[in-house]
C-alpha cells in the first residue's frame, strides 16, 4: 500500500465524525451509519430507520443494509430489524434470501424470545423462497421445551396455511396442531385452537374442527380459568358453536362458563353470555338464579366506556328478544343520561320500551314521566326517538297490561294534545305517533272523544301544509288524519298539496289517492275526477297508479259506492296492536348465534354480510435468468451511449482526409450493424441509434 | 442527531472499533466451517448457508467482525451488499475440487474489482489439505492467477478447517496486514 494512500485512509479515519445530515440526503446517511464500525451507531441508525417507517416514509432502499444488521446478540436491534424485514420483505424479495440463514439459527437460539421472534417472523414474511426453509424451524419451534415458542409456532402454522395451504398439508403440521390441542399449557391450547378456526374459516373442508372441539369440551373447560383473556374467547366461542351430546353436558359448561360472567374485560362477559344462552335452551331445568347472574352481568356491561355500552346494548336488544324475562328488574340502569352520547341514548330508549313491565303501571308511569322529560330535549333526532317511544309505550300497555278505563292511553293522548301545541318542529313524527294510536283505537271506544275533536282542530288550523312537513311519512299521515278524522272542507285543506303532486313521495300521493276516493262524496266530482287523473298519468310508482286504476273502475260501475264503503270500513281493518319491530325467527336465531361479533351490532346476520375474499398473495422472486437479462440490458443501454458519443467524436473530429474519413465511417457504421443486431431487445435505443445511422449517411 | 451523539460518545469513551472480515468462497469451500473454527475452536456440522452467519470475536486485542456468505450460485450475486467498509477479504478454495478452479478464479478476481474492495487486504485459504489429491498451496495459487494481484497485500495459506491447521497462521498474518493498514 502507497503512502498516499495510507495518509489518505488517516485522515479519513481521524475526521470521521457521525453521520449527519449532508446534501447526499438522509437516506445515504442512514446507510452509512447501517455500515458503521461501530455497534452503536449501527443500532442508532436502524432505531432512527424504524421510526422513519412507521412514520410511513419509505425507507425500502436501505433494505440489504438493515438486513446485515439482523445477526446480532443484541435483542432488541434484532427486533427492531425484524420488525423491518417483515414490513417491507415484499419490495426486496430477491434479498429475502439472506436472512433466510438468520431465521433458522434464530429458531434454535437459547432464548425463547429469539426462537419465538424468528418463527413469528419467518411464518409472516410472503416470500415463496421463505418458505421453502421454514419446514425445520416450524418442527422445531413446535415441539419446543419453551411453552411460549410452542404457542407462537401453533399460530404460526396458520399463517403458513394462509399463505401456501399445500405445502402446510405437505409438512403435516396439520396433525402437530391438532396434537397442540392437548397440550399442557392452556395457551398453546388456545392458540391451537384459534389456529384451527383460522384455518377452518380458509379452507373449511382441511380439518373436522367441530370433532375436534366435542372430543376436548372437558379439557377446554379444565384450562379456561387459566387462560389470558383472548385465549378465553377464543374457547368460549368454540364452546358455544359447539352442539351438545346431552342436557348433563350442557349443564357442566354452563356451571364452568358463570364464573366468568364477573370478569373485568367486556369482551369476556358478553362471550361467557352467549355461551350460556345458547346452551341454556338444552337444560332440563332452569334455575332463576341463572338468569339472574345473567341480568348482573349484562347490567356490569353499562358501567363501561360508552362506545362498549353501545356494542352491549345492541347485543342486550337482541338478546330481549330471545329471552325476554331477562333484565326485568334492571329498568332504571337503561334510563338515558344526560351526557351519553346520542347512538347510546337512542339504544337505551329501543331497550327500555322493550324492558317495561306491562302489568306493573306504576313502572310504566314512571317511564312515561321519564320520556316526558327526554321529549323535551333540543336534539331533534333523540326527541323525535323519544316522541315515539311515548305512543309505542302507550299501545303496549293499552295492549298487554291493566289499563283500566284507558286511563294511560288517554293520558298519554292528552300529553300529545299538549306537546302537538308547543312544539310544531316535531309534526312530522307527531302525525306519525297520533295516527299510529289511532289506528290502535280502531273500534273507536278507547281514546275520548274529546281528545279526538281537541286534535282535529288543532291540526286542521294548520297552514301551508304542502311545506309543513319534511318526511313523506309525516305528510302521508296527516292526510290520514284529515280525511279520517275532521269534517271540513277536504278540497280547500288538500288543493295546496295536490299542486305540487309530482313532488309529493310515493306514500303520500297513495294516501292522498285513498283520502279522496274514500269521502269520494264530500268533495266535487272535479276534484275527484283530478286527483284520479293524476294518480294515473302523472305517477312513477306503479302501485299508486294501479290502485288509481282500480278506484277509478270501481266508481264508474254501478253501485261502486258501496263497494268503495266496504273497502274502507274500519272494522275491517285488522287491528294495530304493536308498533315495536321484531327480529323474525331465523334472524333472531342466526343473531343469536352471533353475539359479540358485528353482525350483532349492525343486527345482520354474517349470511346477508358480503365479505371480502382474504387475498393474499405470495411474491414470487426474480428468477436468477431473470436478473441476468436485466443486466445485459442494462450493460448494452450504457454500452450504446458510449458508442454513440464515439462515433459522434470521430465523425465530428476528422474532416482531413476523405478516404480516412470513409474507411472509419465503414468501420463504425460496420459497428453499429452489430450493435443494432444485439440489442434488438432494446427497442428504445433502437430509434435513437438508427437515426444516428442516417445522420452519418447524411455526412458522407 | 441520535447517530451524531452516539459516535461522539463511541469515540469518546473509546468504545472498540469492529473490524469487518468477509469470508467468501464457492459452496462447500468451508468456509461456515472455518468460521466456527475460529469463534468456538470446534468443528461442528454445517448445513449449505442460505444467506450469512456473522460472529464476533475478539483476537489480539482486535474486535474482528467476521461474515461469512453463502457460497451458492444464487447467493453470490448478492456478496456485494456487503462490500462496503471491508477491512480484509478471507477466499477459501476447495483444494481437491480443481474442476470448479477456474469458477473460483473468476469469481474471485470479479470480486477484487469492486470499488469498495479497493482497500482490503486478501487471504486465501487452499482448505481441505487433510484430503488426497488435494492441491498445493503454490498449485492453487497458479490455478487462481494471485500473481496477477497488483497493489494489494495478499497471502495463500494451506488450510485444513477439519483439523486445525494453517488457520491460525493465516488469522496472524491477516491481523498484521490489517494493524500496519489500519494503525
Amino acid at each position: 500500500m502507497g503512502v498516499d494512500k495510507k495518509i489518505k485512509k488517516f485522515l479519513r479515519d481521524a475526521i470521521r465524525v457521525a453521520p449527519k445530515i449532508s446534501n447526499k440526503g438522509e437516506l445515504f446517511e442512514l446507510r452509512n451509519g447501517l455500515v458503521s464500525q461501530y455497534p452503536q451507531t449501527r443500532k442508532d441508525a436502524i432505531r432512527k430507520i424504524i421510526q422513519q417507517m412507521t412514520s410511513g416514509k419509505d425507507v425500502s432502499s436501505l433494505f440489504p443494509d438493515v438486513l446485515k444488521n439482523i445477526a446480532t446478540q443484541d435483542i432488541e436491534q434484532k427486533k427492531l430489524v425484524y420488525l423491518y424485514v417483515a414490513n417491507y420483505a415484499e419490495t426486496h424479495p430477491e434479498l429475502c434470501i439472506l436472512v433466510v440463514n438468520t431465521f433458522v439459527s434464530d429458531a434454535a437460539d437459547p432464548n425463547p424470545l429469539i426462537r419465538s421472534m424468528a418463527i413469528r417472523t419467518m411464518s409472516m414474511i410472503r416470500v415463496d423462497k421463505i418458505l421453502e426453509y421454514i419446514e425445520i424451524p416450524l418442527r422445531k419451534t413446535l415441539v419446543d421445551d419453551n411453552p411460549y415458542v410452542r404457542r407462537t409456532a401453533v399460530l404460526c402454522v396458520a399463517k403458513l396455511f394462509q399463505l401456501n395451504p399445500d405445502l402446510c398439508r405437505e409438512l403435516g403440521v396439520l396433525n402437530d396442531l391438532q396434537d397442540a390441542l392437548s397440550d399442557d399449557n392452556p395457551m398453546v391450547v388456545a392458540n391451537a385452537l384459534a389456529a384451527l378456526h383460522e384455518i377452518n374459516e380458509l379452507d373449511p373442508g382441511s380439518i373436522d374442527i367441530k370433532k375436534l372441539v366435542s372430543q376436548n369440551v372437558k379439557r377446554f373447560l379444565n384450562v379456561l380459568n387459566e387462560c389470558t383473556e383472548w385465549a378465553r374467547i377464543t374457547i368460549l366461542e368454540s364452546l358455544s358453536e359447539h352442539k351438545p351430546i346431552d342436557p348433563m353436558e350442557s349443564q357442566e359448561i354452563i356451571d364452568r362458563v358463570v364464573p366468568h360472567l364477573q370478569h373485568v374485560n367486556p369482551s369476556v362477559v358478553l362471550i361467557s353470555v352467549k355461551c350460556i344462552l345458547i346452551h341454556l335452551p338444552n337444560l332440563n331445568t332452569v334455575h332463576d338464579s341463572i338468569y339472574n347472574k345473567l341480568s348482573t352481568a349484562l347490567v356490569s356491561l353499562m358501567s363501561t366506556p360508552v362506545e362498549i355500552q353501545y356494542v352491549a346494548l345492541r347485543n342486550i336488544r337482541i338478546i330481549l328478544d330471545a329471552f325476554p324475562n331477562l333484565l326485568r328488574k334492571e329498568l332504571r340502569i337503561f334510563y338515558v343520561k344526560f351526557n351519553d352520547p346520542l347512538y347510546v341514548k337512542i339504544e337505551k330508549l329501543d331497550i327500555l320500551l322493550r324492558l317495561v313491565p306491562v302489568d306493573n303501571l306504576k313502572h310504566c308511569q314512571m317511564l312515561f314521566n321519564e320520556l316526558k322529560e327526554y321529549a323535551k330535549d333540543f336534539d331533534h333526532e333523540f326527541v323525535t326517538k323519544a316522541i315515539q317511544s311515548i305512543s309505542q309505550l302507550a299501545i303496549k300497555v293499552s295492549n298487554g297490561g291493566e289499563d283500566t278505563n284507558n286511563k294511560f292511553l288517554n293520558m298519554v293522548m292528552e300529553e300529545f294534545v299538549s306537546i302537538v301545541q308547543e312544539r310544531e318542529e316535531f309534526r312530522d313524527i307527531l302525525m306519525r305517533c297520533v295516527c299510529d294510536m289511532l289506528r290502535y283505537d280502531s273500534d273507536n271506544n278507547l281514546i275520548k272523544e274529546t281528545s279526538k275533536n281537541e286534535l282535529g282542530a288543532i291540526i286542521s288550523s294548520w297552514q301551508d301544509i304542502d311545506t309543513i312537513f319534511t318526511s313523506d311519512l309525516g305528510s302521508c299521515n296527516y292526510i290520514w288524519f284529515i280525511t279520517n278524522y275532521t269534517n271540513e272542507n277536504l278540497e280547500t285543506k288538500l288543493e295546496p298539496l295536490v299542486e305540487v303532486f309530482d313532488e309529493l313521495g310515493s306514500l303520500t300521493q297513495m294516501s292522498l289517492l285513498m283520502g279522496v276516493v274514500k269521502c269520494h262524496n264530500a268533495v266535487s266530482s272535479a276534484f275527484l275526477q283530478k286527483i284520479l287523473e293524476l294518480c294515473t298519468t302523472d305517477v312513477h310508482d306503479l302501485d299508486v297508479r294501479d290502485m288509481a286504476m282500480m278506484y277509478w273502475r270501481c266508481l264508474s260501475i254501478d253501485n261502486g259506492d258501496q263497494i268503495i264503503n266496504q273497502l274502507f270500513d274500519k272494522h275491517e281493518i285488522p287491528k294495530l296492536h304493536s308498533t315495536l319491530d321484531h327480529f323474525s325467527k331465523e334472524t333472531l336465531q342466526s343473531l343469536l348465534q352471533e353475539l359479540s361479533t358485528l353482525s350483532s351490532v349492525y343486527f345482520k346476520p354474517i349470511s346477508q354480510m358480503q365479505r371480502r375474499p382474504n387475498e393474499v398473495h405470495i411474491i414470487k422472486d426474480k428468477d436468477i435468468d431473470e436478473l441476468k437479462g436485466m443486466a445485459t440490458n442494462e450493460i448494452l443501454k450504457n454500452m450504446n451511449d458510449d458508442v454513440l458519443l464515439d462515433m459522434g467524436d470521430s465523425s465530428a473530429t476528422r474532416s482531413t482526409g476523405v478516404l480516412d474519413e470513409l474507411n472509419d465511417l465503414f468501420d463504425i457504421t460496420g459497428d453499429m450493424g452489430k450493435v443494432n443486431i444485439s440489442q434488438k431487445t432494446n427497442n428504445n435505443n433502437n430509434n435513437t441509434s438508427n437515426s444516428h445511422a442516417t445522420d452519418l449517411l447524411d455526412l458522407m | 442527531m441520535g447517530n451524531f451523539f452516539s459516535s461522539m460518545f463511541d469515540r469518546l469513551l473509546g468504545a472498540e472499533k469492529e473490524l469487518r472480515i468477509l469470508i467468501l468462497g464457492l459452496d462447500g469451500a468451508g468456509k461456515t466451517t472455518i468460521l466456527y473454527r475460529l469463534q468456538i475452536g470446534e468443528v461442528i456440522t454445517t448445513k449449505p448457508t442460505i444467506g450469512f452467519n456473522v460472529e464476533t470475536l475478539n483476537y489480539k486485542n482486535l474486535k474482528l467482525n467476521v461474515w461469512d456468505l453463502g457460497g451458492q450460485t444464487s447467493i453470490r450475486p448478492y456478496w456485494r451488499c456487503y462490500y462496503a467498509n471491508t477491512a480484509a477479504v478471507i477466499f477459501v478454495v476447495d483444494s481437491t475440487d480443481k474442476d470448479r478452479m477456474n469458477i473460483a478464479s473468476k469469481e474471485l478476481h470479479l470480486m477484487l474489482q469492486e470499488e469498495e474492495l479497493q482497500d482490503s487486504a486478501l487471504l486465501v485459504f487452499a482448505n481441505k489439505q487433510d484430503q488426497p489429491g488435494a492441491l498445493s498451496a503454490s498449485e492453487v495459487s497458479k490455478e487462481l492467477n494471485l500473481a496477477e494481484l497488483k497493489d494489494r497485500s495478499w497471502s495463500i495459506v494451506a488450510s485444513s478447517a477439519i483439523k486445525g491447521e494453517g488457520i491460525t497462521e493465516g488469522l496472524d498474518w491477516l491481523i498484521d496486514v490489517i494493524k500496519e493498514e489500519q494503525m
